[in-house]
């Protein structure tokens, strides 16, 4: 009877994945690259009117900036959701996990516009702030950076905390418990001991939320007044408006690149297979 | 050699659509919706070669949408009414590469397109489009600025200043150099994120007088002042990138002064309360929708040619303003408006008097170049 070697077997499986990768990804990539050296005529023309480009150079800085600056604010808020469920969340724990995974059931489009009602002018923030006294005229909330970055943490939050809680829930209470016993304080054994071993969780939270921000298209378009111009709506700008393929073509290209040498230049300090893969 | 960039402002377009389904809040999906919708998403050619089958039909084809049943009843069954001769709206978006593509296939299937100036004079120059038979269409019965060789008016919408009085204390601007002055008039403005109708109020801004403003910005030193203008202005800026979008701000008292579309003004101006919105046509912007008639047209020349004619009734065109705001082109129509509504026709002769009409030729000369220079201004 035919035996199918394992090699062939591991093939068969990863065929379908590989296949529908191949045909509605890498095919269609290959195309805008395609593009970006062709349209409207070849060469690299594209290329180095991006560079020139003051426009693009402040809009790739301000997609970078907003790119950490959620990065941060996730990591710090997400840390602490994850620590306080795999730590201390006993009965309440499935209720917290519920929660933490609640807004991915919620259209980022709804989100960023309930953000728009709680951050406007005439909005819940600003007018409870004006009821209380606390400030006397609208502050500016949204329609500006700090809006997007608001509404761009809460959009990215569970992708910091669930790898961030896979980790977490791997660590055994043990090695604190013998910090403890060898006469370490609370946060010293918490800052020597448990902390250094949830950075594997911290360092794949902090690429996944990082790597989505860059491309992040909704949220700024929509509480960004226009003037908080992120990459990815730069090129739909320059596809749509301009119908300058060439151009957009090329800022994806740069995008996706930029996007490739922040994941390398963070393989050179943290274990990408451990922090990405496994689950400790 | 500048080559002529398509400059049909399909945004426009579409907003009527959205606009008219405003107006239409009841109406869901009908069997022409559908349709229209099927054929927008690449059904077409089925429903083109049932077209093409039935002799002595017009297939008149816009942008979609309710715009397409408000044309549908106020146009084109009206002339069924008077020939007998079935006028079947389309409203899969005629845009220029769809145009081109159907006339050199050979398979024409449209006989009337609602189309831009900008997309007129590529499609004239390559040859697909037919000339305007001014023996049938009435010169005299639309704007004379949109009655060209190969496309005439149709219809036209404003850029104007709008402001809301009530977050200014009363004090409501009148130029645009009061929009640019930011100490007596504070608070957030908004502009559209394209340099359409934008640029000339940042030109009137300067004090340039309206009539010399296109030959200002003829100018790079031109160009380049009205996008200092915005760089200036830029943190009291909110950009709108739909009409509803521009809506919404007003509504959400988002920002108290703007230069928006005519059409989302009349709807706002429903929408605040008394004293909170203020439209003036004083510095706007005029923009025309044009007819363009594909070159072996099914129907044949004549007979579409009788349709426009048809449809720059004066009094229907006042229906067409009702029903969905833009203003007719025809202006001999503005005597004709209600009372009520006069002061918000665009095309009235006292409104006309106080706006420029958007010049599609300098768009095609220079609109990428401003709008790489508007962005810069705006973000950087």
């Amino acid at each position: 009877m035919f035996r199918m070697s394992d090699a062939l077997r591991y093939w068969f499986l990863v065929l379908p994945a590989l296949a529908i990768m191949i045909v509605f990804y890498i095919w269609p990539l290959l195309g805008i690259w395609q593009i970006s050296l062709t349209e409207p005529k070849p060469g690299v023309a594209n290329y180095t009117e991006m560079f020139d480009s003051t426009a693009v150079q402040t809009s790739f800085i301000l997609t970078f900036r907003i790119a950490i600056l959620t990065t941060i604010g996730c990591l710090i808020l997400g840390y602490i959701v994850a620590y306080v469920i795999s730590n201390f969340a006993r009965r309440a724990k499935p209720l917290m996990v519920a929660l933490v995974l609640l807004p991915f059931w919620v259209s980022v489009l709804i989100r960023s516009f309930s953000w728009i009602v709680l951050l406007g002018r005439s909005g819940i923030v600003n007018d409870t702030l004006m009821a209380t006294g606390i400030t006397d005229s609208p502050m500016r909330l949204m329609h500006n950076e700090f809006g997007v970055v608001i509404a761009m943490i809460h959009v990215m939050l569970p992708f910091a905390v669930l790898p961030m809680m896979a980790n977490m829930r791997g660590i055994s209470g043990a090695y604190v418990d013998a910090a403890r016993g060898l006469g370490a304080g609370e946060w010293t054994a918490f800052r020597q001991v448990y902390f250094p071993q949830t950075m594997p969780g911290v360092m794949s939270g902090a690429l996944l939320v990082f790597v989505l921000s860059l491309g992040f298209y909704i949220t700024p378009a929509l509480l960004g007044g226009g003037r908080v111009l992120m990459i990815s709506e730069y090129i739909t700008y320059q596809i749509q408006e301009f119908l300058n393929w060439g151009l957009g073509s090329a800022l994806s290209v740069a995008l996706l690149v930029a996007t490739a040498v922040v994941i390398a230049i963070a393989a050179r300090f943290v274990n990408l297979r451990s922090a990405l893969l496994e689950r400790n | 050699m500048t080559i002529f960039k398509d400059t049909t402002d399909h945004q426009a377009k579409a907003d009527l659509i959205e606009i008219a389904a405003h107006k239409y809040k009841e109406g869901t999906l009908t069997r022409r919706g559908f349709l229209s919708a099927m054929a927008a998403l690449g059904a077409l050619p089925m429903l083109g070669s049932k077209a093409m089958a039935q002799a002595k039909e017009i297939v008149v084809v816009n942008w979609g949408g309710e715009a397409s049943e408000v044309l549908q009843e106020v146009m084109a069954d009206t002339y069924t009414k008077e020939t007998g001769i079935p006028v079947v709206v389309d409203g899969s978006g005629p845009s220029g590469g769809k145009i081109r593509a159907m006339v050199e296939s050979g398979a024409v299937v449209w006989d009337l397109c609602d189309s831009g100036m900008g997309t007129a004079i590529i499609l004239q120059e390559q040859g697909v489009i037919q000339p305007i038979n001014y023996d049938i269409v009435d010169r005299s019965a639309v704007l004379e600025q949109a009655a060209y060789e190969y496309a005439v008016g149709n219809y036209v919408y404003s850029y104007v200043l709008c402001s809301n009085p009530k977050l200014l204390g009363g004090n409501a601007p009148q130029t645009w150099e009061d929009v640019w002055n930011v100490k007596d008039f504070p608070g957030m403005r908004t502009f559209r994120k394209s340099v359409r109708g934008m640029l000339e109020s940042a030109t009137m801004a300067q004090g340039v007088p309206m009539n010399e403003v296109y030959d200002v910005l003829r100018t790079e030193d031109g160009i380049n002042a009205g996008i200092d203008k915005f760089r200036q202005l830029r943190e009291n800026i909110i950009v709108w990138g739909s009409g509803s979008a521009s809506q919404n701000l007003f509504l959400q008292e988002e920002v108290a002064i703007g230069n928006i579309w005519s059409t989302r003004g009349q709807l706002l101006m429903e929408q605040m309360d008394e004293g909170a919105f203020q439209m003036s046509f004083d510095g706007g912007v005029i923009a025309p929708g044009m007819w363009v008639v594909p070159k072996d047209n099914p129907a044949g020349s004549d007979e579409v040619m009788k349709f426009i004619r048809h449809a720059q009734d004066p009094q229907l065109q006042v229906e067409w303003l009702k029903k969905i705001g833009s203003g007719p082109a025809n202006p001999a129509a503005a005597e004709l408006v209600p009372e009520e509504l006069k002061k918000w026709n665009p095309s009235s002769p006292e409104n006309l008097a106080l706006q420029i009409f958007y010049d599609d030729e300098w768009y095609g000369m220079h609109q990428v170049e401003a709008e790489e220079k508007y962005i810069d201004a705006l973000i950087n």
